[in-house]
């Protein structure tokens, strides 16, 4: 119990350390000193106080749309296995209800940013539509191709992959932490998928379609979008860090994990700059090449001798 | 048993009875037979499936068909429920959606007439176990869909896609008639127990029956290759008849592969994967150009075929699961498939009856001059939202359970620990989960551009009222219906279980304990139902002062409908990424001159099978024909040379052969 409640925490308020670390990060590399690692979530509760400004265009979908995809995110993150590999909600197949429920945050943030009637949003909308449909099939390759190693159809199975899987095991990890790297950098829109930071409508993906949405509701789709950055960071650590450990111990190496995980997405932001956005689908579809590669490594293990 | 009966000729007399009424009273009179005939019909349905019991009745014919049974085994009963709820919401719906025409002094007569009795003969066509009574069944259930789907054959267009339609159901049954003759040469008898028999202890037959029967049933169901009629008739028919088509009859299809399952037993393992891969592309072709329409109910047709790609794939894990003696595997294929039968008519009856309430609103069907409906037809957006969302899987509506269930028995495949049952399954998993998230891409375009922001044009701003009532109750009830089978499955799962144990013969009573997963799944949606009212409730009960503005536009202040996305737009990139999967036809006029008059850009895509298979096809077929035009002279001696010429030919055969 007391895990659970830990956990719980962890979902609420590490994402916006998380998002503090990354701006830090890139401080750093620009050779600022940066805003507090706290900054986010001073900016959360300060966005939370201030009044809405809404357009006139927009229906009902637009105000409920925040909600759904705050409880829907917070929903999924049930089924993740976060400190010491421990879910709160613990199912078999539960990746698919994970990944289905995030597809109908996905499907309320669409549908809310075409509320507007704005062109930009639009495109943001249609963008973010385009990279799911690449993103997705690739993450239930590489799960169903672990839990095919396994023989376990909970997200346990993530960090069984060295124990059952012989000489091939550093490989699949490698692979299958490239695999939701990718996905984190995607489904989180960050560099070299998308810049949080532009300031140019038209090469925005995510930015561009909570242009309109304020105050509170930007304040819980950003901090949403924080918490599915750590669900995904989460997975990674499944597979990283031993089960097994005491629960200081893992509590510990999974707050580091995560900030390094912030870190680095960090460094590659200061480091490389956006993708053209006409080739930003053929980096995406790298994910789905390694989640194949993943699974070749899982059939020769089973029927390679 | 008796009550089915009685309910049927409820069902034919309804539409007679209709004839004598004037004006509206005509539909209430058809409804409120109908709703009889549909109680009468699926009571003893249900007590099939509660009880798990087989029931059966024989019907003495003359001579030729001797005695014909009928039988109510847990599918069939399944089945007659689909039927019956869904044709009863697809009649009262009727009731507003026909008003219009009632006043253009159209002939609703025949068309009542042809509507019930497409319900009387796909109840007959689901409990008929002799084999030529149910052709006969199939056959009326074919011809009278036809007639319903020409109601406005005024129109050029619907009279084309009615032929087509017709066309491809007369092929179809070519198959099926194949596939029964070999039966009946087997076993020498004409029912359906007696095939079974003959059939199980010949292996290599039963193969090239079931392969024969996918084909013809497959049609109907609209399997690709075999979809085309699909996406034309479906567009062409009156909202209502599109609904009950692509909800119950396309479904019949199903039936009769199910039926064929369980005539022929275990598959062999090439027809498991031939069937499983068949539907995955059904399933992607489909809903990929779901996207690329604009014409809303050839969007909804294509995802007809999405939808019966994945009810196919769940069929596909369970004879995978029969063939590999896995017994869970093939409950949860079954099952999942099964479900998703119900799940699917429940909200594609759902979409097409809304669509049909834009359309009569708007007076048309594209998408891309609609927008902002949501501020002028609440309840229909909402309804379409609700459909939306279950057609795309997301819990907590209907369709995410149906799909889970396949997606778990592909998991338990996995294990089967056979090198292309993994291969297969898990290139299925991940086809699945493209089938997911290209519905979501297709359906908050449709539903964003039909609901959401500003019309586009002046159809956009006709409507001054949301529908009437007897519009709204059928598709609320569907949406109840959506919500309640996704918050609880459990209570289904069972039934479900029952008709999926009917086509396999194995006995799934270990398989419960998916129940136990369901329950937890029901408390999870449950919570999740609750945790967004609270939310919603915090957020309106604590909100801030709201201001209204213009929507952001980059500076300027003047933004107006048609910067907005459009369809096209918004289905662009990902269309682009798939560019050889298309035939893309432009038709553009570029501006000329130094002050341009007129300009437009349109773009259309084909399907690639009508573009480069069918349409050869057809100019080939012309073009020899062509050749015997000479033949016509219009002399009506020549005809009695021809005639003779024939006979001579006949008797000269006979006397080889004899």
């Amino acid at each position: 119990m007391g895990l659970k409640i830990l956990n719980l925490i962890i979902v609420l308020f590490l994402p916006f350390l998380m998002l503090g670390v990354i701006k830090k990060t890139k401080a750093f590399w620009g050779g600022r000193y940066g805003a507090s690692v706290f900054q986010p979530l001073w900016d959360f509760i300060k966005l939370m106080k201030k009044d809405f400004v809404i357009s006139k265009t927009t229906s009902g979908v637009f105000k409920i749309a925040p909600v759904i995809i705050l409880s829907s995110t917070l929903f999924a993150a049930l089924f993740v296995p976060l400190v010491a590999s421990s879910a709160i909600i613990t199912i078999p197949a539960g990746f698919i209800l994970f990944a289905y429920i995030l597809s109908l945050s996905k499907f309320f943030s669409l549908i809310s940013a075409m509320d507007t009637g704005s062109s930009f949003e639009g495109m943001g909308a249609s963008r973010e539509a385009c990279f799911t449909t690449i993103v997705e099939p690739a993450f239930f390759m590489l799960l169903a191709s672990v839990m095919a190693l396994c023989g376990n159809f909970t997200f346990d199975s993530l960090g069984k992959i060295i124990q059952n899987s012989g000489g091939y095991g550093v490989l699949i990890c490698i692979f299958a932490i490239l695999v939701l790297f990718i996905m984190i950098l995607t489904e989180g829109s960050r560099v070299p998928v998308d810049d949080p930071a532009t300031h140019l409508e038209l090469t925005m993906i995510h930015e561009v379609m909570i242009l309109d949405n304020s105050a509170a509701d930007l304040a819980i789709i950003s901090w949403a979008s924080g918490i599915k950055m750590l669900l995904l960071s989460s997975l990674i650590a499944a597979i990283v860090i031993p089960q097994g450990l005491s629960l200081g111990i893992s509590a510990l190496l999974y707050i580091a994990l995560m900030f390094l995980i912030s870190v680095v997405i960090g460094t590659i932001e200061s480091a490389t700059a956006r993708i053209r956005m006409s080739h930003v689908f053929e980096f995406v579809f790298v994910m789905s090449s390694f989640a194949l590669v993943v699974l070749s490594l899982v059939v020769a293990r089973m029927f390679g001798g | 048993m008796n009550n089915f009966f009685i309910g049927i000729l409820v069902f034919l007399a309804s539409g007679l009875l209709a004839c004598a009424f004037k004006g509206e009273n005509k539909l209430k009179a058809a409804g409120t037979a109908a709703a009889i005939g549909s109680v009468l019909c699926a009571a003893p349905a249900f007590w099939v499936l509660f009880n798990n019991v087989n029931l059966g009745y024989a019907l003495n014919f003359n001579p030729l068909f001797k005695t014909v049974e009928f039988a109510l085994n847990p599918l069939s009963a399944f089945f007659v429920i689909v039927i019956c709820v869904m044709s009863l919401m697809g009649v009262i719906y009727s009731n507003g959606y026909l008003k219009p025409y009632l006043q253009k002094a159209k002939n609703i007569n025949s068309h009542i007439i042809f509507l019930t009795l497409l319900i009387a003969s796909m109840l007959l066509v689901v409990t008929c176990t002799n084999a030529l009574m149910f052709l006969i069944f199939w056959e009326i259930m074919s011809l009278s869909s036809f007639f319903l789907v020409i109601f406005e054959s005024d129109k050029k267009e619907v009279l084309g896609a009615g032929i087509k339609y017709l066309v491809f159901m007369h092929i179809s049954v070519i198959f099926i008639i194949l596939a029964f003759a070999i039966c009946a040469i087997t076993s020498g008898a004409y029912d359906f127990s007696g095939f079974t028999l003959a059939l199980g202890e010949n292996k290599e037959i039963a193969g090239i029956v079931f392969a024969l029967a996918f084909i013809g049933f497959g049609t109907k169901a609209g399997f690709v290759p075999f979809h085309n009629w699909l996406p034309d008739a479906h567009p062409a028919a009156p909202s209502h008849v599109s609904a009950i088509m692509s909800g119950v009859m396309i479904k019949t299809g199903i039936y009769g592969i199910l039926r064929m399952l369980s005539i022929c037993g275990t598959p062999s393992k090439a027809i498991a994967y031939t069937v499983l891969i068949i539907s995955l592309i059904s399933a992607i072709y489909g809903v990929l150009y779901a996207i690329t329409q604009h014409d809303l109910k050839r969007l909804l047709a294509y995802h007809s075929i999405e939808n019966i790609g994945i009810i196919g794939t769940g069929i596909g894990v369970g004879m995978l699961g029969m063939c590999y003696n896995q017994p869970l595997v093939s409950a949860l294929g079954f099952g999942g498939g099964i479900l998703h039968i119900l799940n699917h008519s429940i909200f594609k009856e759902l979409l097409f009856l809304s669509a049909g309430g834009v359309y009569l609103k708007t007076h048309t069907r594209n998408i891309e001059i609609l927008g902002g409906l949501i501020k002028t037809m609440p309840y229909s957006a909402v309804l379409f939202l609700i459909g939306s969302v279950a057609i795309c899987a997301l819990p907590p509506f209907n369709g995410f359970i149906s799909e889970f269930l396949i997606y778990f028995g592909m998991l338990k495949g996995l294990l089967i620990n056979d090198f292309f049952a993994l291969i297969a399954l898990i290139f299925a998993i991940a086809a699945l989960a493209l089938v997911g998230t290209m519905a979501v891409l297709c359906f908050t375009k449709a539903f964003s551009i039909i609901f959401l922001g500003m019309p586009r044009s002046e159809n956009a701003q006709m409507p001054k009222d949301d529908v009437e009532k007897s519009m709204l109750f059928p598709m609320g009830f569907l949406a109840v219906l959506a919500l309640l089978i996704g918050v609880f499955p459990q209570y289904i799962l069972k039934y479900v279980l029952e008709a999926a144990s009917t086509v396999s013969g194995l006995n799934y009573a270990s398989s419960f304990e998916c129940c136990d997963l369901m329950s937890t799944i029901s408390f999870c949606a449950l919570g999740f139902i609750l945790f967004t009212l609270v939310l919603l409730f915090i957020k309106t009960k604590f909100s801030n002062k709201v201001q209204l503005h213009n929507t952001w536009g980059c500076g300027y202040d003047r933004g107006n409908s048609r910067m907005q996305y459009s369809a096209s737009s918004y289905a662009s990139p990902f269309l682009s990424m798939l560019r050889p999967l298309f035939k893309k036809v432009f038709d553009i006029e570029k501006p000329k001159q130094l002050f341009p008059k007129s300009a437009h850009f349109s773009l259309h895509i084909d399907d690639i099978e009508e573009a480069y298979i069918l349409k050869p096809l057809v100019k080939f077929d012309e073009w020899f024909l062509s050749k015997f035009e000479a033949m016509q002279s219009g002399n009506i001696q020549s005809y009695i040379k021809y005639g003779l010429i024939f006979l001579v030919l006949i008797i000269i055969g006979c006397l080889f052969i004899g």
